[in-house]
C-alpha cells in the first residue's frame, strides 16, 4: 500500500486535524482573536467539505478529489477496519457542513474570549471522529469514533465554566455519556463473544447462523441502548433537553445538527447488516427454538417500537415548552424517531429519506439553534413570549427562522417536507407492518404542528412588547449586519437559501443520496 | 404548445413577488397582475378544444398538458403534470373573477397593503395549482401552500379571536390533509401505479379490489370532508369566517371549500369507483345531515357574517349530495353549485363586510330600514340573499334546479328533504332582508354612507355574472359536459 492510497482516503481529516494543531499553536503563541481563529476553522472545513464533495463525483468539484473512486462502494473483503462507501461519503459531507455552519456563525462571536482556540479545536476535533464514525466497518473502530466526538463535545458544553448551567449541562452529558458508552462496549464484547469478530459485515452475514441466542439477544440490546442515549430515544432521551438548553447555542447547533447523527449512521452500520443479510437469505426461524436466530423480526419491531415512542413523546413534551431552546431541544428528540424509521424499514428507499431527513435537520435544527444564539446576543430573552413581533421588527432574521421552523413541520416546498415526504413513501411503499410507521410518523407531523404554529403565531402576530431601553450599548460592541455579525447572518442566510432549493428541487441530493443507498444496501446484504 | 397553464403560474408568482416588494404602489400590482391572470383564463377558455362545434366538443383527455420530470428514484416517479378540463377549468375562472373581486373590493387596505395584496394572490395561486394540478405531489403541494397565507390572512389582519381562529383553521385542514396524503401515497403504492401521474393513478385505482378501494376512498374522503366542510369536522369554518377578514372569508367561502369538493371529484371519486360506489350510503348520510345542520344552525343566528357562513356550509352539503350521486348529472349540478356559490357566498361576505363598517354592527335585530340612508348597498345586500336562495334568472338557480332533478333522479322522494330546507333558507332570508332593508331605521348612525366606489365596483363585478351566468347557464353547462372519459362510467 503506497502512501497515496493510504493518505489520501483521509485528507478531510488529516486536513482537521492540521487546523486543530494549528488552533492550538495559535493558542500557545497567545493569539486568540476570535477573527483569526474562525478563519481557520471555516477554511479547514470547507476544504474538507469541497474533498469530500470531490470524492463523490460532483463533476465540478473533481480537483479536490483524493480518494481514489476504486476504493469507494467495494465489498470489503476480510476484516478491515474502514471501508469507503458513497453513503458515509455523504454522511461525511452532512457532518461537514453542519461543521462549517457552526464555524461560520462562531466567526461573530466575542472578539477577545479567553477560550477561543479550545472552542474551535474540540469543534473540529469532534468533526474529525464523526468523519471517521462514517467509514467504520469495525464495531471497536466505530465505538471508538465515537468517543472521540463525545469527549470533545463533554468539553465543549462546559465551554462557559463560570455558568452553573452550562457546568450542569456538561456533568449530565459526561456522566450519561459515559454510562452509554460502557454499555455500548459491553454490547460490543457480548457480541464478539458470540460472532468471533468485531467486523460488523462479518457480523451481518452471521447472524443467521448463531449457536448463543441469548448472548447476541444482549449484546444487541446493550448496542440498541448504549447507541440510543447518543440519538435521544425515548427511554434514553432525558439528558438531552438539559443539556441543549445549558449549552451555549452555538454548541447545541452543533449537538443537534450535527454530533447527533453519527449515532443514526451507527445505527445504520450496526443494524442494516443482520436486518438486510436477514431479509435477503430468509435465513432463521425464531430465538430460543434452538434452531438458528431469526434476529429479523426483533430488531424491526424493537427499532419500530422506538421510533413510534421517540416521535410521540418527543413531540408532547415539545408542545408543553415556554422557552425556545427547550421547544427546540424536544422537537430535535421527535426528529430522531423519524429518522429510526429508515433503519427500521431498512430498504434503499427508505435509507433514501431517512438520509435526507438527517441532512435536513442538519440545516433545520443547526440553523434553529444558531438563530437562537444570535437572537440571544440581541438581548430576547429564552422564553418563546420573549420572541414577539421579532418577525415583524427583523424581517429578514424573521423570515429564515420562519423558514426553518416551516421546513421543521414539513411544510411543502421546504426541505423538510421534501425528506418527510419520501421516508413516508417508503414506508407506505414497504407496505404490512411499516405502513403503520408512515401513518405515525404523519400524525406525529400534524401534532408537531401545533408548537412551531406557535411560535409563527408569536413571531408574526404578537405585537413587540414596550422596547425596553437596555443601557446603550457602545458603537464598538454592536455587530454588523444588524447585530448578527456577518458570520453568523451569512451561515443563516445560506441555511435559508438551501432549505428552500433543495425544497423546490430536490433531484440532484435524492438522486446522489439514493444512489449511495442503493450500494450500501447492496454492499451490506 | 404554448405553455399556457404554467404561464398563469408564473404570472401569479410574479406578481405576486413583485407586490411584496412594491409597497404603496401593491395594489395597482396587484390589479395589473389581477386583470392579467384573468386576461390568460379568458384566452385559456378561447381555445379550449372542447366547446360544442369545435372538435365534437368532445376531448378524450385534458387540455393544455405540459409534463415535466421532478423527482425520479425509481420506485418514486414525481412529474410537474398539468392540465384542464371542463371541470377545473369552470373553477379556474371563478379563481380569477374572485382574485380580481378581492383585489377590487380592498383597494384601500391600509395595514401592510403589500402583503395583503401577495398574500391574497398567492391563495389563488394555490387554489389555480390545485385544479390544474395532475400529479399527486404536484396537488398536495399546492393544496397545503393555499394553507399559509390564509393562515397569515386571518391571524394578521382578521378580527378580536384572530389567533385562536388562525390557529384552529391552520391546525384542522392539516390534519386533514395529512390523512389524504396518506391515503394518496396509499393509492399510489398499493395500485403499484408507476408514477404519480393522474394517468397513471386514474388506470391503477380501477384495478384495485373493491376493499382496498374503500378504505381508500374513506380516507380520501375525510382528507377532503374538512376543508368541505361536512359536520361534524366543520366548527373551524364559522370561527375562521367571523374573524377573517372581508377579503379573507371570500377566498375562504369562495374558492377554500371548492379544493375539497374538487379533490373529492377528481382524486377520489373518478379514481377510486368501486370504493365510490360502497360509500355512497355513507356520503348521503353526512350529506344530509351537513344539509340540515348548516341550515338550521343559520336559523339561530343574528350576525349576518356567521348567517352566510353557516348557509355555506348547508350549500356545500347540498355540493356533497350531487356527487355521492353519481351520476353524470349530479356531477354536472355539483361543478354548477360550486360556481355559484363562489360568486354568491363571495357576494354576500362582501356585504356583510361593507355592512359592519357602514353601521358598526353585524347585528341583524339591531339593523333596520338601512335602504333610504345606503340604496347601493341595500341593493347588494338583495341580489346576494335572492341569488342565495336560488331566485331564476340568478346562478343559483340552474345549479339548485339541476341537483334538485338529479336528487329525484337518483333518490326520488329524498329530494324533499334537500327541497324543504331549501325552502326554509329562503324564508329565512327573506326575513332578513325584510328586517334589514325595509321598515322603521333602526340603528343608523347619523353620519352614514353609502358604498366607497372600489367596494361597489366589486360587488357590481360578481353582481354581473351572477345575471349573466344565471340567464345563460348554458355557457358553463357545456364546459363542465366536454370531458365524458373522467365522468362516471355508463354515462
Amino acid at each position: 500500500m503506497d502512501a497515496s492510497t493510504f493518505i489520501g482516503p483521509f485528507v478531510p481529516e488529516l486536513l482537521l486535524l492540521g487546523a486543530v494543531l494549528l488552533v492550538f499553536l495559535f493558542d500557545v503563541l497567545g493569539i486568540r482573536r476570535n477573527e483569526y481563529l474562525s478563519t481557520i476553522a471555516v477554511a479547514a472545513t470547507s476544504l474538507a467539505l469541497l474533498s469530500v464533495l470531490g470524492d463523490l463525483g460532483f463533476a465540478p468539484l473533481a480537483v479536490f478529489a483524493t480518494l481514489p473512486s476504486s476504493l469507494i462502494d467495494v465489498a470489503p473483503s476480510g476484516a478491515p477496519l474502514y471501508a469507503f462507501t458513497s453513503l458515509g461519503l455523504i454522511f461525511q459531507a452532512i457532518f461537514l457542513l453542519s461543521a462549517l455552519l457552526v464555524c461560520l456563525a462562531s466567526a461573530s462571536r466575542p472578539s477577545h474570549e479567553k477560550g477561543a482556540p479550545i472552542f474551535y479545536g474540540l469543534l473540529l476535533l469532534a468533526t474529525v471522529g464523526m468523519l471517521l464514525v462514517a467509514v467504520a466497518t469495525d464495531l471497536i473502530f466505530l465505538l471508538l469514533a465515537i468517543e472521540v466526538t463525545s469527549i470533545s463535545t463533554y468539553l465543549l458544553v462546559a465551554y462557559h465554566r463560570r455558568e452553573s448551567r452550562s457546568l450542569e449541562a456538561a456533568m449530565k452529558f459526561f456522566i450519561i455519556g459515559a454510562l452509554s458508552t460502557v454499555l455500548s462496549f459491553y454490547g460490543a464484547s457480548l457480541l464478539f463473544g458470540a460472532y468471533d469478530t468485531t467486523n460488523l459485515y462479518a457480523i451481518g452475514r452471521a447472524t443467521g447462523s448463531v449457536g448463543f441466542p441469548v448472548l447476541v439477544l444482549l449484546g444487541y440490546g446493550f448496542l440498541i441502548a448504549g447507541l440510543a442515549f447518543k440519538v435521544t430515544l425515548v427511554p434514553f432521551h432525558a439528558w438531552a433537553v438539559d443539556v441543549y438548553d445549558g449549552a451555549p447555542s452555538d454548541v447545541s447547533a452543533f449537538l443537534a445538527g450535527g454530533t447527533k447523527k453519527i449515532g443514526l449512521f451507527a445505527f445504520f452500520l450496526v443494524f442494516l447488516g443482520p436486518i438486510l443479510f436477514i431479509k435477503a437469505t430468509g435465513a432463521g426461524t425464531s430465538p430460543f427454538s434452538g434452531g438458528p436466530l431469526d434476529l429479523g423480526p426483533i430488531l424491526t419491531l424493537t427499532l419500530g417500537v422506538l421510533a413510534v415512542l421517540t416521535m410521540t413523546v418527543g413531540n408532547l413534551l415539545a408542545l408543553l415548552q415556554k422557552e425556545m431552546k427547550r421547544m427546540l431541544a424536544y422537537s430535535s428528540i421527535s426528529q430522531a424517531g423519524y429518522m429510526l424509521i429508515g433503519v427500521t424499514i431498512g430498504s434503499a428507499p427508505a435509507i433514501t429519506g431517512a438520509t435526507m431527513q438527517i441532512f435536513a435537520h442538519v440545516l433545520m435544527k443547526g440553523g434553529a439553534f444558531l438563530v437562537v444564539a444570535g437572537v440571544a446576543a440581541l438581548g430576547v430573552g429564552p422564553l418563546i413570549d420573549d420572541w414577539k413581533g421579532l418577525g415583524t421588527r427583523r424581517p429578514l432574521l424573521g423570515v429564515a427562522f420562519a423558514l426553518m421552523l416551516l421546513s421543521l413541520a414539513g411544510v411543502p416546498l421546504t426541505i423538510g417536507f421534501v425528506s418527510k415526504f419520501v421516508l413516508f413513501s417508503s414506508a407506505v411503499q414497504a407496505q404490512g407492518f411499516f405502513v403503520w410507521l408512515a401513518v405515525a410518523g404523519l400524525l406525529n407531523s400534524a401534532l408537531s404542528v401545533f408548537y412551531y404554529a406557535r411560535v409563527l403565531k408569536v413571531l408574526y402576530f404578537e405585537p413587540s412588547p414596550a422596547p425596553v431601553l437596555p443601557a446603550a450599548p457602545r458603537p464598538a460592541d454592536v455587530l454588523p449586519a444588524g447585530g448578527l455579525g456577518y458570520g453568523r447572518a451569512v451561515a443563516i442566510g445560506l441555511i435559508a437559501v438551501l432549505i428552500v432549493t433543495i425544497g423546490v428541487y430536490p433531484q440532484p441530493v435524492l438522486g446522489a443520496i439514493q444512489a449511495a443507498a442503493q450500494h450500501f444496501v447492496a454492499v451490506g446484504a | 404548445m404554448f405553455p399556457l397553464l404554467s404561464a398563469v403560474v408564473v404570472t401569479l408568482l410574479v406578481g405576486t413577488a413583485l407586490t411584496f416588494a412594491a409597497g404603496k404602489y401593491a395594489r395597482w400590482v396587484a390589479l395589473a397582475t389581477s386583470f392579467a391572470f384573468l386576461a390568460e383564463v379568458a384566452y385559456l377558455l378561447m381555445s379550449y378544444p372542447g366547446w360544442p362545434g369545435y372538435a365534437n366538443g368532445i376531448i378524450p383527455g385534458f387540455a393544455n398538458q405540459e409534463s415535466y420530470s421532478w423527482i425520479h428514484l425509481g420506485w418514486l416517479t414525481v412529474n410537474y403534470t398539468v392540465g384542464v378540463d371542463g371541470i377545473s377549468l369552470v373553477l379556474i375562472l371563478l379563481t380569477a373573477v374572485l382574485q380580481v373581486a378581492t383585489v377590487v373590493y380592498s383597494w384601500n387596505e391600509t395595514r401592510r397593503p403589500g402583503a395583503w395584496f401577495g398574500l391574497v394572490m398567492l391563495t389563488c395561486l394555490g387554489c389555480v395549482g390545485v385544479f390544474i394540478a395532475l400529479d399527486i405531489l404536484l396537488f398536495f403541494l399546492f393544496w397545503e401552500a393555499v394553507l399559509i397565507p390564509m393562515f397569515f390572512l386571518i391571524g394578521f389582519w382578521g378580527g378580536p379571536n384572530r389567533r385562536y381562529a388562525a390557529l384552529k383553521f391552520f391546525v384542522y385542514t392539516h390534519v386533514a390533509s395529512i390523512v389524504m396524503l396518506v391515503g394518496l401515497l396509499a393509492l399510489v403504492f398499493y395500485s403499484g401505479a408507476t408514477s404519480f401521474d393522474y394517468s397513471s393513478v386514474y388506470a391503477a385505482g380501477h384495478g384495485l379490489m373493491t376493499v382496498t378501494q374503500t378504505f381508500l376512498f374513506l380516507a380520501l374522503f375525510f382528507g377532503f370532508g374538512v376543508k368541505f366542510p361536512i359536520v361534524p369536522f366543520h366548527t373551524w369554518l364559522p370561527d375562521a369566517h367571523v374573524e377573517a377578514p372581508t377579503g379573507g372569508s371570500v377566498l375562504l367561502a369562495g374558492l377554500l371549500l371548492k379544493l375539497g369538493a374538487y379533490g373529492l371529484i377528481r382524486w377520489a371519486v373518478f379514481v377510486l369507483p368501486s370504493g365510490f360506489h360502497e360509500a355512497q350510503p355513507l356520503l348521503f348520510v353526512i350529506a344530509f345531515i351537513t344539509i340540515a345542520w348548516g341550515s338550521i344552525v343559520s336559523l339561530a343566528q343574528r350576525d349576518l357574517k356567521r348567517l352566510v357562513a353557516f348557509s355555506s356550509i348547508n350549500h356545500m352539503g347540498i355540493v356533497l349530495l350531487a356527487i355521492a350521486l353519481g351520476s353524470s348529472l349530479g356531477l354536472l349540478a355539483a361543478v354548477l353549485l360550486m360556481f355559484a356559490h363562489g360568486i354568491v357566498s363571495a357576494l354576500l361576505f362582501m356585504v356583510s363586510g361593507s355592512v359592519h363598517h357602514t353601521y358598526g354592527t353585524r347585528d341583524i335585530p339591531s339593523l333596520g330600514g338601512i335602504t333610504p340612508s345606503t340604496p347601493v348597498l341595500a341593493t347588494m345586500v338583495m341580489v346576494g340573499s335572492l341569488a342565495s336562495l336560488g331566485l331564476p334568472w340568478l346562478i343559483s338557480f340552474p345549479a339548485e334546479f339541476t341537483a334538485l332533478l338529479a336528487t329525484w333522479d337518483g333518490l326520488a322522494y329524498w329530494v324533499l328533504i334537500p327541497l324543504g330546507i331549501l325552502v326554509v333558507t329562503a324564508a329565512f332570508y327573506i326575513w332578513m332582508m325584510q328586517r334589514m332593508l325595509f321598515g322603521p331605521p333602526r340603528g343608523i348612525p347619523a353620519d352614514v354612507h353609502d358604498l366607497p366606489w372600489h367596494e361597489s365596483a366589486a360587488m357590481s363585478f360578481l353582481v354581473a355574472f351572477t345575471i349573466f351566468l344565471g340567464v345563460f347557464p348554458f355557457f358553463l353547462v357545456n364546459l363542465i359536459t366536454s370531458s365524458p372519459i373522467h365522468g362516471f362510467p355508463g354515462t
